[in-house]
């Protein structure tokens, strides 16, 4: 093994070398200095494969030949070699990633940059307090070097403002160091650990010196505008050299120094990294700014790793887990955000629309933005939720609490930026610079992170790595995005066929699940044959859909909390790029995102409630906790912002409406039922029948009831079509969370048949009404009508659809709806139950819109060469009609079984369905489904020969040939009567569509984002406040303390 | 054997409730007729009518949905009428109520909405089109008083089978609903009135400012069978009151009678009231008959 002093000797000596060079000489010396990176880096990379593989204890280096306390000491131990790892390749990356401007800037600056690389091993490594400050000392000054490389105002006024925070702080450290030495004769850090029960008196004041020093220098909130102005003034090369080298120096100072301080210190840094991580998110709301941005996130980042610090003596030994995994993420992703920034050279988030150019760089900026927000499969998602799970043990509900509020901020920006970046158009002028030695690093640190994910996913209790294999296949699809779409629809389906192979043995026999994995499977095939029509390669869509479908039957597959989470995310991940692929998408799957993730986190939040006093992390275990009540209306309410539910609903209108014609289907009729499979999860969990939460439930009943009310009515009033089926599945969902609360054995039959129903119908009506606006090319009905004789498949099915929609005998909807009935009369919900039934009947409204509209009315002059849709669009259309009929007329197929699963003595043991042959009959009534159809099948048969007899002879005529009230129709726009076709209806119940939800959320919207600026206005630029704000901070830590 | 006199049965059902549908619009126009000082037509003119349209040999099509909805739509009365038992304590006279309760009769009175609705709207005419808008949007209001209602009484009979229904009410007048659970009968009979297109709800065929609503473009065979199915409907929807609330029939000549005046019911009304808007007739039953259905439930709450 070498000797780690060696990497000091190395970046010192290629420094000294490089300064003494010619400037003809500059490329020998750039050699050097990559030399002397690349063999810091093996030495590190050495070290730490010898502590993980070989598992060798901690090496002491001693300088000087004499023993700590009289010289210098420095450790390479695990983590040691794991951050100068990270730092010196960092280092290495840098140089090349700044290379073009040292070029400018001369030699000196790489000289000051191996300087400050140098400086933070030592920080790292060293066990001497005094050697911290010097070579803190020594890499500020690089720092301040580097800052001023910039040479005008802007650049020195930052570095200067810098210069002064650091010098402040130093002062602060020195003079803690100085009465440490003074209390315990030594400034070795093992010695002084050593002296327990010291902290009294003066020590205890000189600690707090020496920590509090420490923790200004990790640039917390609110203390931190000196930084921010550096990181917005510097080069986005040296910002990411401050975020990840120096910051990570800091942090680990921190680490190594906070046993000195006892468990109260620990609380210290948990609360100021908490406070840190939800301000410094909240503020970063407002910003446009990258470089600024960054450095809010930079801060925020550390101040998550903070709290990980902080909870050290909580989660024991996960701490490595923990802080590994967000170190990592944040390290290598705010590193290369960074570098693009620097790339892109646009001050404003919205310039980065010009990534497109370069797809690779697009896709390593969503794993940069994913992994910072702690998205799967990334290390953050790992470490926060083994840090969510320990907190929750401890029962720091409210640490957790805090954690989940800063996250959802932090998605805020982090998602509006993405957004951007995927839709907005490339500003004029914008071009992006991608020289290969600016190139690799990203390429690198972007790879490394999934890497990174597999890596912590393995070491995470409770993962399987077989999740990991769907995460593999979507990569991996990634790399095939080059080739035609249809070998990738192709591989696409192989590979969901493939998963739910594997699967099923490990579902077979669970009736619930086997269901939903049918939903989440069949509707995947079946949205996927329509993807063959799309022509070209279609790039960046098969690796999101395979991840989204993955996630759902992940779902299914989950044995216990952490899969069901990794799985819900994963869906949430590939679903959003789903929806933002739509033409004016951007604000709507921004709104999916946050939504998403909003209940994500309240899941996170139910989830962490639940497992507290418990050591599993079983599926079972949601909902059960001390505090029942919160932690079901917790998880509720998670997975009903994806089913949507009124008030959760505003992002899917949107969402749904502008997909793409076969995305629409895939994110309607089947995507919604994964929270409605969470909720099956959790009424399961908290104990079917004999559940103590009906007050909760009973809310959700009436929850549900609003939905279906207020969906349907909203879908009657809409021009869009998309949006009118959008809104019908709002009020659909409403239907099926409405049956599901009831918690009865009739009503969980009912919402089965409710979900197996609307996933039959929507995902039809979705493929047939996209089928139609790909041919016509707009989404509004009142632009299209009279297209029955165009597309004479869609609208058949579009008529099978709506049938069913309704709940009109014979077809299946009308199972359903008598299910219906009998719950409510059961259950004695009436009044709700009315509400449901009041719904039904609006929902004829929207369906005779839809199907007038569109196919029926007048036909427009310019749709006459409409063609019928692709026959990619009619197979599975096709075969989704063919399912209704099965369905339609033996619903016993699936329902009897399932009656009996059902049955089971934890579910719903009360069974009041008999089924005798085909008729089902509870006490109060009787349905025969098959021959409710055949008597209907064979007279309707009779009526239409009976009529084309006699009508045989009849003269088929134009759809113009009419005459009205004494006129001649004048043009098929003015004869068509379609918009605003339900005014009547709306001036009489309109107030009920009152766009309350939306005003809302735009209130909370403009509040945020206010306060935000508000905020804000600490940061005034001037370097003399900053100083006060440091000091006040001190001041206000130190009387909170003594 | 047994399927073959079940047919019989069935068909001679479905001719005498038809004979009397026609009989009876015919004896309603002339009280109209009579009420308003006129002499009014002759009380065979609705088989009149219904002769001349089967027997019109020029006719026009708009499509193979125009043919669709008359076939939905004397589907739906045919249906209903299928599903209904007439005759209570009669196996012969229940039809093939057999195979749903009363669940299936609300829920396929749509089949023949939705089909008249599609039908009329291939015709292409926007008047079609206005006065199903009209009639859809109106009909979401009736469903609702209606509906509290059949819950009223299925708490009250803990059934939502129509047999029994009508079984629970035998034995006297005491023992109807309209006596027994007035509020519910009340709220329902409301909707009745909506159910049967008279003033003041009337405004879906709105005969005077649009030539005559969705059947606008109708004619002919056509027409002929929209008339059909008219005359079935009424009695038989009258006959579903009659089985909820007004104790069912034992024989032919007390549905008969039955059925007159309930459907009269709607008749007298209309004679009386002037007509509403579409916003006015939703806006009415959303209020006071709504709150008598509500009622009608939580009497049985209390």
């Amino acid at each position: 093994m070498v000797n780690p002093i060696y990497i000091v000797v190395a970046l010192l000596g290629s420094a000294f070398l490089s300064g003494l060079s010619k400037q003809h000489s500059s490329a020998a010396a750039s050699w050097l200095a990559y030399g002397a990176l690349l063999f810091s880096v093996v030495v590190s990379a050495t070290w730490l494969g010898a502590f993980i593989f070989n598992g060798i204890p901690a090496a002491e280096i001693f300088t000087a030949g004499v023993n700590p306390p009289f010289s210098i000491n420095l450790r390479m131990g695990l983590e040691e070699a794991f951050l100068t790892l990270a730092i010196n390749l960092a280092g290495m990356a840098g140089l090349s990633y700044l290379s073009r401007d040292f070029s400018i800037w001369g030699q000196k600056a790489t000289t000051i940059f191996l300087v400050l690389i140098m400086s933070v091993n030592v920080v790292v490594m060293t066990r001497d307090l005094f050697n911290l400050f010097v070579f803190s000392e020594v890499g500020s000054i690089a720092m301040v070097g580097l800052i001023f490389t910039r040479r005008d105002t802007d650049g020195y006024s930052a570095g200067f403002k810098y210069l002064i925070a650091v010098s402040v702080i130093s002062a602060l450290l020195l003079l803690g160091i100085g009465f440490v030495y003074y209390n315990t004769g030594s400034l070795n850090v093992d010695t002084i650990l050593s002296q327990s029960s010291l902290v009294n008196g003066s020590l205890a004041v000189a600690l707090f010196l020496v920590l509090i020093s420490l923790v200004l220098e990790l640039k917390v909130f609110p203390v931190n505008g000196w930084a921010l102005d550096v990181y917005q003034t510097v080069n986005p090369g040296i910002g990411s050299v401050i975020s990840g080298v120096v910051g990570t120096g800091s942090l680990y100072v921190l680490y190594k120094m906070l046993p000195l301080g006892g468990a109260l210190w620990y609380e210290i840094v948990l609360i100021v990294g908490l406070v840190t991580f939800v301000g410094s998110n909240f503020v970063a709301i407002s910003q446009k700014n990258v470089n600024r941005l960054l450095g809010y996130s930079s801060v925020a980042q550390a101040g998550l790793l903070m709290v990980a610090l902080g909870a050290a003596p909580l989660v024991g030994q996960h701490f490595l887990l923990i802080a590994g995994g967000v170190f990592l993420s944040q390290f290598l992703a705010k590193s290369g955000l960074f570098w693009l920034a620097g790339m892109i050279n646009s001050a404003d988030t919205a310039g980065w629309a010009v990534l497109r150019q370069k797809p690779v760089l697009l896709v390593l900026f969503g794993f940069f933005v994913l992994a910072l927000a702690g998205f799967p499969p990334f290390p953050s998602f790992f470490g926060k939720w083994q840090l969510v799970i320990d907190l929750a043990h401890n029962g720091q509900f409210a640490v957790i609490a805090a954690l989940l509020i800063g996250s959802l901020f932090e998605a805020v920006y982090l998602f509006r930026w993405l957004g951007e970046a995927i839709k907005l158009p490339v500003a004029e002028g914008l071009t992006l610079q991608t020289p290969l030695s600016r190139l690799w690093p990203v390429l690198l640190f972007g790879i490394l992170l999934p890497v990174g994910g597999y890596l912590f996913s393995r070491l995470t209790p409770g993962f399987d790595g077989f999740l990991m294999v769907s995460v593999a296949f979507a990569l991996a699809l990634m790399l095939l995005d080059y080739l035609p779409a249809w070998i990738k629809n192709s591989l696409t389906i192989a590979g969901l066929l493939l998963y739910a192979s594997l699967v099923y043995p490990l579902i077979e026999g669970d009736l619930i699940r086997v269901v939903f994995a049918v939903i989440f499977v069949g509707g995947g095939l079946l949205t996927l044959i329509a993807g063959y029509s799309v022509k070209g390669k279609r790039m960046g869509f098969f690796p999101f859909a395979i991840l989204m479908y993955a996630g759902l039957i992940g779902l299914i597959e989950a044995q216990n909390l952490l899969q069901f989470l990794f799985a819900w995310e994963l869906m949430t991940l590939g679903s959003y790029i789903l929806i933002i692929r739509g033409k004016k998408s951007m604000l709507h799957a921004l709104n999916y995102m946050l939504f998403s993730l909003g209940g994500a986190y309240m899941i996170m939040m139910g989830i962490s409630l639940s497992v507290f006093g418990t050591q599993g992390l079983d599926l079972a275990l949601m909902g059960t906790s001390y505090w029942p009540v919160w932690s079901v209306a917790l998880l509720a309410l998670g997975f009903l912002t994806k089913t949507a539910a009124l008030g959760l609903h505003i992002w899917l209108p949107g969402a749904h409406a502008e997909a793409e014609s076969d995305v629409s289907p895939m994110v309607s009729g089947i995507l919604l039922k994964a929270g409605a499979f969470g909720l099956v999860l959790l009424f399961l969990a908290i104990g079917g029948e004999a559940n103590s939460q009906q007050p909760l439930l009973y809310a959700l009943g009436w929850l549900g009831a609003l939905t279906a009310l207020g969906g349907n009515l909203m879908a009657a009033f809409q021009e869009d079509a998309k949006k009118l089926l959008a809104y019908s599945s709002v009020a659909n969902l409403g239907y099926i969370l409405f049956a599901f609360a009831f918690m009865t054995h009739i009503g969980w039959i009912a919402g089965f048949t409710y979900s197996i129903n609307h996933f039959l119908f929507k995902t039809l009506l979705f493929l047939a009404i996209g089928g139609v606006v790909l041919r016509t090319g707009t989404h509004n009905m009142y632009e299209m009508g009279g297209l029955i004789k165009r597309v004479p498949w869609s609208f058949i099915t579009v008529l099978i659809g709506i049938i069913t929609l309704a709940g009109i005998p014979p077809l299946s909807g009308f199972s359903g709806k008598w299910l219906f009935y009998h719950a409510v009369i059961a259950k004695g919900w009436y009044f709700q139950g009315t509400m449901v039934f009041f719904a039904g009947t609006i929902a004829f409204l929207y369906c005779f819109k839809l199907i007038y509209s569109i196919f029926l009315g007048q036909e427009k002059d310019h749709l006459r060469k409409v063609k019928e849709v692709p026959v990619w669009y009619i197979v599975p259309q096709v075969l989704l009609v063919l399912a209704i009929m099965v369905f339609s007329y033996r619903p016993d197929l699936i329902l009897v079984p399932l009656g009996h699963t059902l049955a089971a003595a934890n579910y719903f043991p009360t069974d009041p369905i008999t089924w005798n042959g085909l008729t089902a009959s509870t006490t109060a009534g009787y349905w025969n489904a098959s021959q409710i159809m055949m008597v209907i099948g064979v007279m309707f048969v009779i009526l239409l020969g009976w009529l084309l007899f006699m009508s045989r002879k009849a003269q088929k005529v134009k759809q113009f040939n009419i005459v009205f009230a004494a006129e001649r129709p004048f043009r098929p726009e003015t004869t068509h009567y379609s918009y605003n076709m339900f005014r009547h209806y709306h001036r009489a119940v309109g107030f009920l569509v009152a766009p309350v939800a939306t005003r809302f959320w735009n209130g909370v919207d403009a509040v945020m984002h206010d306060v935000a600026h508000s905020a804000k206005k600490i940061y005034s630029g001037n370097g003399q406040t900053y100083i006060v704000h440091l000091l006040a901070y001190v001041v206000i830590i130190y009387l909170l303390m003594f | 054997m047994e399927i073959v006199t079940k047919l019989g049965f069935v068909l001679l059902g479905l001719v005498i409730i038809l004979n009397w549908g026609l009989i009876m619009a015919g004896i309603i126009r002339k009280i109209i007729a009579r009420a308003s000082m006129r002499r009014g037509i002759s009380i065979t003119q609705p088989y009149i009518n219904l002769f001349k349209n089967y027997s019109i040999r020029s006719q026009i099509t708009h499509g193979v949905m125009f043919y669709l909805g008359p076939v939905f739509r004397l589907s739906g009365g045919v249906g209903i009428f299928l599903f209904m038992p007439l005759i209570f304590g009669s196996e012969n006279w229940s039809n093939f109520s057999f195979a749903g309760d009363l669940v299936l009769i609300v829920y396929f009175m749509f089949f023949g909405m939705l089909g008249m609705a599609l039908g009329a709207g291939e015709g292409g005419h926007p008047y079609s089109a206005i006065g199903i808008s009209r009639g859809l949007a109106q009909f979401t209001a009736i469903e609702l008083p209606l509906t509290l209602a059949i819950i009223s009484i299925a708490i009250q009979y803990k059934t939502l089978s129509i047999t029994e229904i009508v079984a629970a009410q035998q034995g006297g007048i005491q023992n109807w609903t309209l006596v027994t659970n007035p509020l519910a009968t009340l709220a329902a009979m409301i909707s009745f009135l909506g159910a049967m297109g008279h003033a003041p709800f009337n405004v879906v065929m709105a005969p005077q400012e649009n030539p005559i609503g969705p059947p606008t473009e109708y004619h002919g065979t056509f027409l002929g069978v929209l008339q059909t199915n008219r005359a079935i409907l009424h009695v038989i929807e009258a006959v579903l009151w009659m089985n909820l609330f007004f104790g069912g029939a034992t024989n032919w000549i007390e549905l008969i009678l039955k059925s007159f005046f309930i459907y009269f019911w709607s008749v007298f009304v209309g004679m009386v009231f002037p007509r509403f808007r579409v916003d006015q007739s939703i806006s009415w039953l959303l209020k006071l008959p709504t709150l008598i259905g509500i009622l009608a439930i939580v009497i049985f709450l209390l």
